[in-house]
């Protein structure tokens, strides 16, 4: 009996060891995907980068007070430009990294896989992910300098270098002409997925060509030469109409709606935290700007600015206009516009571009108006005014081409930004002495703790990880 | 062999009796802790040999000598007391039941019941009437002070969830969270819910009064056979089961109120009221004229002094509903603050158990009815409790047993935690006017059921950021219901007088149900939300026990084992997108958008372990036990996934070696080292894609945020122990004083890294963890007289933690990972050379050690965001529990102590910049009010140096509106206050637990009474804080539980002081 009992005991012992061995695999999941089409992370990572340029959350995007479009009503960390409360710039790295450049990384590394698709098409998608790569990089060497390049995007690198900004800049100009040079406008690229083209390349090859000109440009005060052969490059080939912008066509619920609707009063939000800054609105009251409306709310018949970087009661000021707070007003990457702008300032830098400044400016100005719902007719009494019409608008060219590109990218707080650090117009003062418009975005806060070396070796490359230190661009 | 030595003193004893002459005395001896009769209870005069043994129904009859005059008592496992006779013929004894002695029996791993003697580790007992006797319904939260080294931490929410960690913080991302064993059947404590609020953990699911006992097993060594989800510890409960040829019905009734420790609550200014800055909205005339407004908008207090002559437009001018619609009242602070706003509780516990047996049986069936209502308004909980056991003695061979519990739970309006809207402690502590009137706003919420906040929005339509109070308890609460079942059939089976099998199935499985609601009117979008989870864990154990004695010498006992775990929890979580369509309709389809895949999660895991264990004795003197376990795991990579963990002990009774010393009664020492392995989180393994909610009709891929790990292999903790116990006077005093050290390596962690590398945590094998410390429980009996006595029981843990390694080599060594980063810039970490958790945030700049102000007078930030600033690990923790006893009334007490421990507070961080507490008001140091302008007196002058080294003396401008507070989270514009000023210690010392027995004499009943005994109890908990440090606050409170959930205080409840009655039928 006992013997039985011993036997038995010990075989169902051994049953009990074989037992885990016979399950099936547990550690598969049974609810996420282990393969996926490469189109969905494209799709995926241009709305990533999107979200992250339009929002106007206090936690990742300040940009929109940084320029003074807007203030705060009531909690002035941000417009007097704390970074650090919030983990503000931990926010923006986040996404460029991990949600935007990781997702491409990923859907080049399954769209070279593929081996299903034809040669012209693959090329095509891998020119449109690296279209956007260099879009994503572009941000983040225009907001914080130098950063992990070469070691980037490698999990198993954990301590990445930070590498030279100029140096990856180049690097990245380098493969946007490779990126345009794979494209054939005759074939098909990611089509469904692509939701700023819908596999348009022709329209590609245009969004590249600005990209480049606007790229190229960024680095004009400090490299005048490359600036001027990839300029001339571009030129010819750059949008021609509003209807080539890079528009994101958000849609009306969540989570797919304009960001922008989640941080002020509609249909998601109940809070009151923006109004107008009286810096944009004072200028263009004086100019009398036909966008106002379709920027702002009136109070009392009229366009009000907070003042900026103090407390402001918001019944009493200006805010955003319905328009701007509707969760599917479209965003934008690139438009028409801005690239006008571009040409304006090429010429005025002795680029050979074609056109004269002054028509690049008008047209740059009516593109703005009329993309924003106004006519042509408005356009026309603007630019008539003498403190519009390039020929007699106050200032040098900087001046008059920022200032007027200042208010045409209303809503575009980081590349606002880009262009006033860029052009040193219109001139914005801090709200009170003793703090300092940021010219950079500081290093993340947890850098100091997760890359600490690199992070710090980088700081001193850059000349100190402060919001007051120029990039090496920004020479002037 | 004690009932043998017992029969042997009877028998000696009874025919001592025969010569005995002289006076009678009769009477019986009871147990204190069930009433029930004791029989074979040892009753000798003292300094004679003359003495008695009581029969079966505890009754007792002796002939005294002449020179006998006093009584002694005694029991196995009761504490021996002596009775003066002085002329009494009858003389009744209650028997306590005694640590010391009833230490001698343990209920050990398995459930294996072991002499104390031969364990070769520390395992620290509490008794059932220990926990249940403050009536708490949580029994986990009453185990603070009673176990030394049980680190026992809950919030004062109502049902909220308990942490508690043995031995300090060994896991750096893992669970620390000690095991829940109840008869063998694995509940596991953790908090399962995504959302804000607190819903609570089943280990509460568990009847204190159906509790026998509970052994705390701290070490791996005492542990290992449990394998790996035991190397935090185990809470080992038994309950109560019936005797055999008795039947006892209980009934126990007892109603506990509660109500707020004030001194753990906010305090406010009352000189200035609503306003970031210093005036009011422009003059309008909203129905009696011109009159200056509210900043309605504003929730802060840094606004216009307050001034009794002023008339002004306040929040309720614009509710139309208001009998002050359209007028003006005086520019006053509010009579009622928010500490109006806290209700007393109630917790009533009504529960009846009938248990007993027959010859071969036993059983015990309990229900349990428990109403709670929490002290916020809208919150309530129901418990219906019912658990059964039997056993059967088949044959004589042959026990079958089983047991099966349930446990309903309904809840109504939990409280929300942290920074969160369900919070109400968001607006009391961090963003409030203190013009707000709570009863005003709660007479306008249910006037008309509608949120009529303080807080209007520009147009006076709505709220900006907070709701009214009221409105959002009412309209905006949560409901929940949990159901818990767990039970286990056994059989066991001897096979010879030296062998036995046994053979187990337990379960235990838990289904929640949790919704949540904004309601349409709210700040935010309106929602509704539901969250089911199912969780189940069955084992299945099949053991050999042996015990064999080899010589007259040498004893062997043994166990070999097999365990089988499975596990499986799903889970789906819902939510409506965009807002709700019918107001007040709470449905998944109310949406106003289409809604969103919901979020679904399915994990399981079975672990296949098999175990051995041997314990060998010499003489009854010298322990070896040696034990095995090798577990294989599904969350490892399979083909590696098996592990073998090895532990040894020593275990030497010194009894002898004391003989001739008459004051040490008993000790033995003890020594042990042991491993445990523990396997990988579910689904780490393998690298998956993210599903976002698709674009449209556009379908979208996101790689996660977490790199997975293909070549995991199992965590390890390694500890040494080594123990002495000693027992003098016959058990008057004793201790037991143990030293342990526990390193965990090669630790499963998921680590932030830098999302630079494209994801922002990483599964790593690495790291090393390090606890040491000592522990030493006591007991001492001040005084014992004939009917008086005063037992102390004493617990002292003091552990050392510090983080050895993190993971990389070199230049690419790691050495700090974050656990958490909250609100206010600080953050929870693990840091090489530091221990687990440390507080991270800006510090001050420091001149000769001296804090340093710039030239506004403000204190200057050291830019270096990483400085730590605080340890939440306390240096020590201790309790010390008095019992005082005469005759039937029995006072006891609980002193509960920590020292150290610091804690960061977010409510002051906002508070004082929005200007809520007093220090933020007030006269300055000139004797003018400190919010004047500088210029004209005003300011606050902060103590401490100026850059070149010299005493501060630049008054601060302590406004608002610039960005200008002296203190708080505004101020300086740029950096804000150094964190550090909002570090607090954590030490408190508080009287946990007063509880007033009293046993009506069992003269009171006949022979032939239904009712055989009453029990009259008065009981407190958390009655008064004695010391602490902290302001305004608890320093218990945290943030619910979780690794992190410590050190940090954000919308923190107050303590609640419990204090009510019980009464105990025994029939």
């Amino acid at each position: 009996m006992k013997k039985i009992i011993l036997s038995l005991f010990c075989s169902s012992l051994m049953l009990a060891t074989s037992c885990v061995d016979s399950l099936d695999d547990y550690n598969l999941s049974q609810k996420e995907a282990a393969a996926v089409p490469s189109e969905t992370l494209f799709t995926n990572a241009v709305k990533g980068l999107t979200d992250a340029l339009t929002s106007a959350s206090v936690n990742s995007n300040n940009y929109r007070f940084y320029v003074q479009h807007w203030t705060a009503t009531t909690y002035l960390d941000e417009p007097r430009y704390n970074m650090t409360s919030r983990t503000i710039p931990q926010a923006m790295w986040q996404s460029l990294y991990r949600d935007v450049l990781s997702d491409l990384k990923e859907s080049k590394r399954l769209a070279m896989e593929n081996t299903a698709t034809i040669e012209s098409v693959k090329n095509n998608q891998l020119a449109q992910i690296e279209i956007m790569e260099v879009y994503a990089w572009s941000v983040l060497l225009n907001t914080f300098g130098d950063v992990p390049y070469s070691e980037a995007l490698d999990p198993e690198n954990s301590l990445p270098v930070y590498d030279d900004a100029q140096t990856t800049y180049n690097a990245i100009l380098g493969r946007l002409n490779n990126a345009l040079t794979l494209i054939n406008p005759t074939a098909e690229g990611y089509e469904d997925g692509d939701l700023l083209y819908e596999g348009d390349m022709e329209k590609w090859v245009k969004f590249g060509n600005s990209l480049k000109l606007k790229l190229a440009m960024v680095i004009a005060d400090a490299d005048a030469a490359q600036a001027r052969t990839l300029v001339e490059a571009a030129a010819p080939n750059v949008f021609t109409s509003n209807a080539d912008n890079t528009v994101f066509r958000y849609l009306g619920a969540q989570p797919n709606n304009n960001p922008v609707s989640n941080s002020v009063t509609g249909p998601y939000s109940t809070r009151e935290d923006y109004v107008a800054a009286n810096t944009l609105v004072d200028v263009m009251n004086d100019l009398k700007d036909p966008r106002r409306g379709q920027f702002f709310t009136q109070v009392g018949g009229e366009y009000k600015g907070g003042i900026y970087g103090f407390t402001n009661s918001y019944p009493d000021f200006s805010t955003v206009s319905a328009k701007v707070a509707a969760p599917d007003n479209p965003g934008l990457l690139l438009d028409y516009s801005e690239v006008k702008f571009l040409l304006a300032e090429a010429l005025e830098r002795g680029f050979a571009v074609g056109g004269t400044a002054q028509e690049h400016y008008n047209e740059a100005i009516k593109a703005s108006i009329t993309y924003w719902g106004g006519t042509d007719a408005e356009a026309t009494a603007y630019l008539a005014q003498p403190s519009v019409a390039y020929a007699t608008a106050a200032g040098d060219w900087k001046e008059k081409i920022g200032t007027q590109k200042w208010i045409a990218l209303y809503n575009r707080g980081y590349d606002a930004w880009v262009e006033w650090r860029r052009l040193d117009a219109p001139t914005l003062l801090p709200p009170v002495e003793g703090l300092v418009v940021p010219l950079r975005m500081i290093y993340p806060v947890n850098e100091a703790t997760l890359n600490g070396a690199n992070k710090a070796a980088a700081s001193s490359a850059i000349g100190g990880d402060s919001s007051d230190t120029a990039l090496w661009w920004d020479v002037e | 062999m004690k009932k043998i030595l017992l029969l042997g003193l009877t028998l000696f004893l009874a025919s001592a009796m025969a010569f005995a002459q002289g006076r009678n005395v009769s009477g019986t001896v009871t147990s204190a802790e069930d009433g029930e009769p004791i029989p074979g209870a040892t009753v000798l005069v003292k300094g004679t040999t003359v003495g008695a043994a009581t029969d079966v129904n505890g009754k007792y009859s002796l002939s005294i000598p002449d020179n006998g005059t006093v009584l002694v008592f005694s029991f196995i496992g009761m504490a021996t007391k002596e009775v003066p006779i002085s002329g009494q013929t009858v003389i009744d004894v209650v028997l306590d039941y005694d640590a010391a002695e009833l230490s001698e029996v343990a209920v050990t791993a398995m459930g294996i019941e072991r002499n104390k003697n031969e364990l070769a580790y520390s395992a620290q007992e509490v008794q059932g009437d220990q926990v249940s006797r403050v009536r708490s319904s949580d029994f986990v939260a009453t185990l603070s002070g009673k176990v030394a080294g049980l680190d026992v931490r809950s919030d004062n929410t109502m049902g909220g969830s308990t942490n508690v960690v043995i031995r300090g913080y060994s896991s750096i991302s893992g669970n620390n969270q000690a095991l829940f064993v109840i008869d063998g059947v694995p509940v596991s404590n953790a908090n399962n819910s995504p959302s804000a609020v607190d819903f609570g953990n089943a280990a509460a699911d568990i009847n204190p009064d159906n509790i026998e006992s509970i052994n705390v097993l701290k070490g791996a060594a005492a542990t290992a056979l449990y394998g790996s989800r035991a190397a935090n510890g185990v809470i080992m409960i038994t309950t109560k089961k019936g005797k055999k040829n008795s039947m006892n019905i209980a009934i126990n009734s007892g109603v506990i109120w509660s109500s707020m420790d004030k001194s753990t609550f906010a305090e406010y200014q009352k000189e200035y009221g609503a306003g970031y800055i210093q005036s009011f909205r422009a003059s309008q005339d909203m129905g009696s004229g011109e009159a200056p407004v509210v900043r309605f908008q504003d929730d802060a207090s840094y606004g216009p002094a307050f001034n009794p002559n002023l008339q002004v437009y306040h929040w309720d001018a614009v509710d139309p509903t208001s009998p002050n619609y359209g007028k003006t009242k005086p520019w006053v602070a509010a009579q009622n603050d928010p500490s109006s706003y806290y209700e007393t509780g109630l917790n009533s516990n009504q529960s009846i158990t009938i248990s007993g047996g027959g010859d071969e049986t036993t059983f015990n069936l309990g229900y349990t009815r428990n109403d709670i209502k929490g002290n916020l308004p809208n919150s309530t909980i129901d418990k219906d409790m019912i658990n059964f056991n039997a056993a059967y003695n088949a044959t004589e061979k042959l026990t079958v047993s089983a047991s099966a519990n349930y446990t309903r739970t309904k809840g109504v309006g939990r409280y929300g935690v942290g920074y969160n809207g369900t919070n109400p402690n968001q607006q009391f502590r961090q963003w409030w006017q203190t013009n707000v009137d709570v009863e005003e706003q709660k007479s306008a919420y249910f006037r008309n059921r509608q949120n009529d906040t303080w807080n209007w929005n520009g147009a006076n339509t709505g709220p900006i950021y907070s709701d009214n109070i009221y409105w959002s308890r009412y309209e905006n609460y949560s409901n929940d219901t949990r159901d818990n079942i767990y039970g286990y059939v056994m059989l066991d089976y001897k096979l010879t007088d030296w062998m036995s099998i046994m053979g187990r199935a337990t379960l235990s499985a838990t289904t929640d149900m949790q919704e949540e609601r904004l309601a349409v009117g709210s700040a935010g979008v309106p929602f509704y939300s539901r969250y089911n989870r199912d969780f189940k864990e069955s084992n299945y154990d099949l053991m050999l026990n042996f015990k064999k004695n080899i010589s007259e010498d040498f004893t062997f006992n043994g166990l070999l084992g097999a365990n089988l775990r499975r596990e499986e929890t799903s889970s789906i979580d819902a939510s409506t997108n965009g807002g709700l369509v019918v107001p007040r309709l709470y449905s998944l389809s109310n949406t106003v958008n289409p809604i969103n895949p919901p979020t679904e999660e399915y994990f399981r895991r079975g672990v296949d372990g098999i175990y051995a264990n041997a314990n060998f004795g010499y003489k009854e003197k010298l322990f070896l036990e040696l034990s095995a376990r090798q577990d294989k795991s599904t969350t490892l990579p399979k083909g590696d996934n098996s592990y073998f963990y090895p532990a040894a002990g020593l275990n030497y009774v010194l009894n002898d070696a004391f003989k001739n010393v008459s004051w040490i009664s008993a000790g033995k020492i003890r020594a042990n080292y042991a491993e445990v392995g523990n396997d990988a989180p579910s689904l780490s393994v393998y690298d998956i894609y993210f599903k976002p909610t698709g674009f449209g009709s556009i379908p979208l891929f996101s790689l996660p945020s977490t790199k997975n790990n293909s070549n995991l292999k199992p965590e390890r903790q390694k500890s040494y122990e080594a123990g002495l116990e000693l027992d003098f006077f016959n058990s008057l005093f004793g201790f037991d004083f143990t030293v342990y050290q526990s390193n965990t390596v090669d630790q499963i962690l998921p680590v932030d890294i830098t999302a630079a590398t494209g994801y922002t945590r990483r599964f790593v094998n690495a790291g090393e963890v390090q606890n040491k410390g000592i522990e030493v429980s006591a007991y001492v009996t001040p005084i014992q007289t004939n009917n008086f006595t005063w037992d102390m029981r004493l617990n002292f843990a003091r552990n050392r933690n510090e983080v050895i390694s993190l993971y990389g080599e070199g230049d690419s060594r790691v050495t700090n990972v974050p656990l958490a980063s909250f609100q206010g810039g600080v953050s929870v970490n693990a840091a090489v050379g530091h221990p687990y958790g440390v507080i991270r945030g800006n510090d001050f700049v420091y001149t000769n050690g001296e804090r340093t102000v710039d030239e506004n007078g403000y204190y200057m930030v050291d830019s270096d965001a990483s400085k730590i600033i605080g340890d939440p690990n306390p240096d020590w923790m201790g309790g010390i529990n008095n019992t005082f006893t005469y005759k039937g009334l029995s006072l006891a007490f609980l002193i509960d102590i920590r020292k150290g421990g610091d804690v960061w507070s977010l409510d002051r961080w906002y508070g004082d910049g929005t200007g809520i507490y007093p220090v933020t008001a007030g006269l300055n140091d000139r004797g003018n009010p400190s919010r004047l302008p500088v210029a004209e007196g005003g300011g606050m002058l902060l103590p401490g140096v100026k850059e070149d080294g010299t005493r501060n003396d630049i008054y601060a401008e302590n406004q608002n509106g610039d960005g200008q507070t002296a203190l708080g989270y505004a101020a300086n514009n740029y950096v804000g206050t150094p964190r550090s000023l909002y570090i607090y210690d954590g030490s408190y010392v508080k009287l946990r637990e007063l509880v007033l027995s009293y046993s009506l004499p069992t003269s009171l009943f006949g022979q032939n009474s239904a009712v055989k005994r009453i029990d009259l109890q008065l009981v407190g908990r958390n009655l008064w804080i004695i010391h602490k440090n902290m302001e305004y606050s608890d320093p218990e409170e945290g943030l619910g539980n979780g690794n992190s959930a410590r050190g940090y205080q954000s919308g923190a409840y107050p303590a609640m002081r419990n204090y009510g009655f019980n009464v105990k039928l025994n029939f």
